[in-house]
């Protein structure tokens, strides 16, 4: 089906159009800030790909990494750091980007920066999270909690609308399926659009076998191009996905996160079967298929 | 030995709409099962921002739904009712005849007729029981 259409960045950067007939829009970049030439490299990996495949595209990277396993995990360069090399990105590149913050206190600077202000998974129900993110003005990246169902997300997305939220991407990484193990539900992409939202497939996490390395995230990421392909066809509006140049040494998410020269080629996937998706969609129109009354 | 007040017309005996079952299409199903409870009625009437009457909700939509989604109930409560409502359903004018309303409930087999104006606002809500004693004098005017 075909949702309204959001639209991320304000001022000067590029604005990407999120949902309806719209591209496939990709949102990425390392899991964390790690320091500022290296959150510049990979804007300017990203932007070169992204350019070649004319996908439109949000830099995505962290400030603070609040849900790791262990205290001595990589915890993430702070708000202010953190945010003031994202703007620097913005700058650089004129790209929208994006951070998702943990703490409600964090929300206004974070939505004074970001072009688009995250909710992680874990939070998705907090409402004084989704009532900060809702009145930074911004649009909001929604991520359905690994321990939610997809019907349920709609509860949050009306957290958001009452304190004026009118922009949001829901997106999926993936549900609890036991201890340490996640599997995606493709249901929850039909069933979150139902909300009129776009969605989103966020394929790195989805991979994550959460906390199965004792005190790290484990995460079998040659699944990535299946999922890919397979949210693209499904009707996703845009597809996540957090790339590093050296996975084995990311200080973040290392074991799920995709090493960037495989961008390409699941990115160029991706986007031809949304094409398709698109295509069929005008030729059969609605996937409408259950019983009449 | 009462007599039949004929003359009526449905305003003198509706619920008004401040006593009626009353929802807007984003309340979800559990919302809306919970109101029927609470009126002890088989219906909500649904309605726009204005007032306007979208549709109604019934028990035989109940029964019907129930038979026909397979999806869980965890997500059936939580659908907009909106999606699950009967739009086009059976109304009745505050001006019309009491008499007319109950021939329209005995040949449609319906319990209850949302009042609505000609301009589409929903002015209450036309229970048979009521309409009926009121008719043989048996009971008490509301409205």
């Amino acid at each position: 089906m075909l949702t309204k259409t959001i639209t991320i960045g304000y001022g000067a950067v590029r604005q990407v159009k999120i949902g309806g007939d719209q591209p496939l829009a990709f949102i990425g970049g390392p899991c964390a800030i790690e320091n500022r030439d290296h959150a510049l490299k990979m804007a300017s990996q990203i932007a070169a790909i992204c350019d070649k495949l004319k996908v439109p595209w949000i830099y995505k990277s962290c400030y603070d990494k609040d849900c790791r396993s262990s205290p001595d995990s990589f915890h993430g360069l702070g708000v202010d750091e953190g945010l003031k090399i994202l703007e620097e990105v913005r700058k650089e590149f004129g790209i929208p980007v994006s951070s998702d913050f943990s703490a409600a206190d964090w929300a206004q600077a974070t939505g004074e920066v970001c072009d688009l202000v995250q909710v992680p998974a874990y939070l998705c129900r907090q409402t004084n999270i989704l009532r900060a993110a809702a009145r930074t003005q911004r649009p909001v990246h929604l991520k359905k909690g690994q321990f939610m169902s997809p019907w349920n997300m709609k509860n949050s997305v009306r957290k958001i609308e009452y304190w004026g939220g009118q922009q949001i991407l829901l997106t999926d990484r993936g549900t609890f399926f036991g201890y340490n193990m996640q599997v995606n539900d493709f249901r929850c992409f039909p069933i979150m659009m139902e909300t009129g939202y776009p969605v989103c497939m966020d394929v790195s996490h989805s991979i994550q076998l959460p906390t199965s390395m004792g005190n790290a995230s484990g995460g079998q990421r040659e699944f990535i191009p299946y999922l890919a392909r397979a949210a693209a066809a499904c009707g996703i509006n845009a597809l996540f996905c957090e790339v590093h140049d050296d996975p084995a040494n990311a200080l973040s998410d290392g074991n799920t996160v995709m090493d960037i020269k495989y961008l390409e080629r699941v990115l160029a996937q991706s986007k031809a079967f949304h094409e398709l998706r698109l295509e069929l969609l005008k030729q059969w129109g609605e996937d409408r298929v259950h019983l009449e009354n | 030995m009462s007599t039949l007040k004929i003359d009526l017309s449905v305003a003198d005996v509706m619920m008004p709409i401040k006593d009626a079952p009353v929802a807007p299409g984003t309340a979800i199903l559990k919302e809306i099962l919970e109101l029927m409870g609470k009126f002890r009625l088989g219906v909500v009437c649904i309605t726009d921002r204005s007032g306007h009457l979208e549709g109604v909700f019934t028990d035989g939509d109940v029964r019907r739904l129930l038979l026909k989604e397979q999806k869980p109930f965890a997500a059936l409560f939580n659908d907009d009712i909106s999606v699950h409502i009967t739009r086009k359903c059976t109304t009745i004018t505050p001006e019309s005849k009491l008499t007319e309303a109950v021939n329209i409930m005995g040949d449609k087999r319906i319990w209850d007729l949302p009042v609505v104006r000609t301009d589409g606002v929903l002015v209450g809500l036309l229970h048979l029981h009521p309409a009926v004693k009121t008719l043989l004098g048996l009971g008490k005017q509301v409205g």
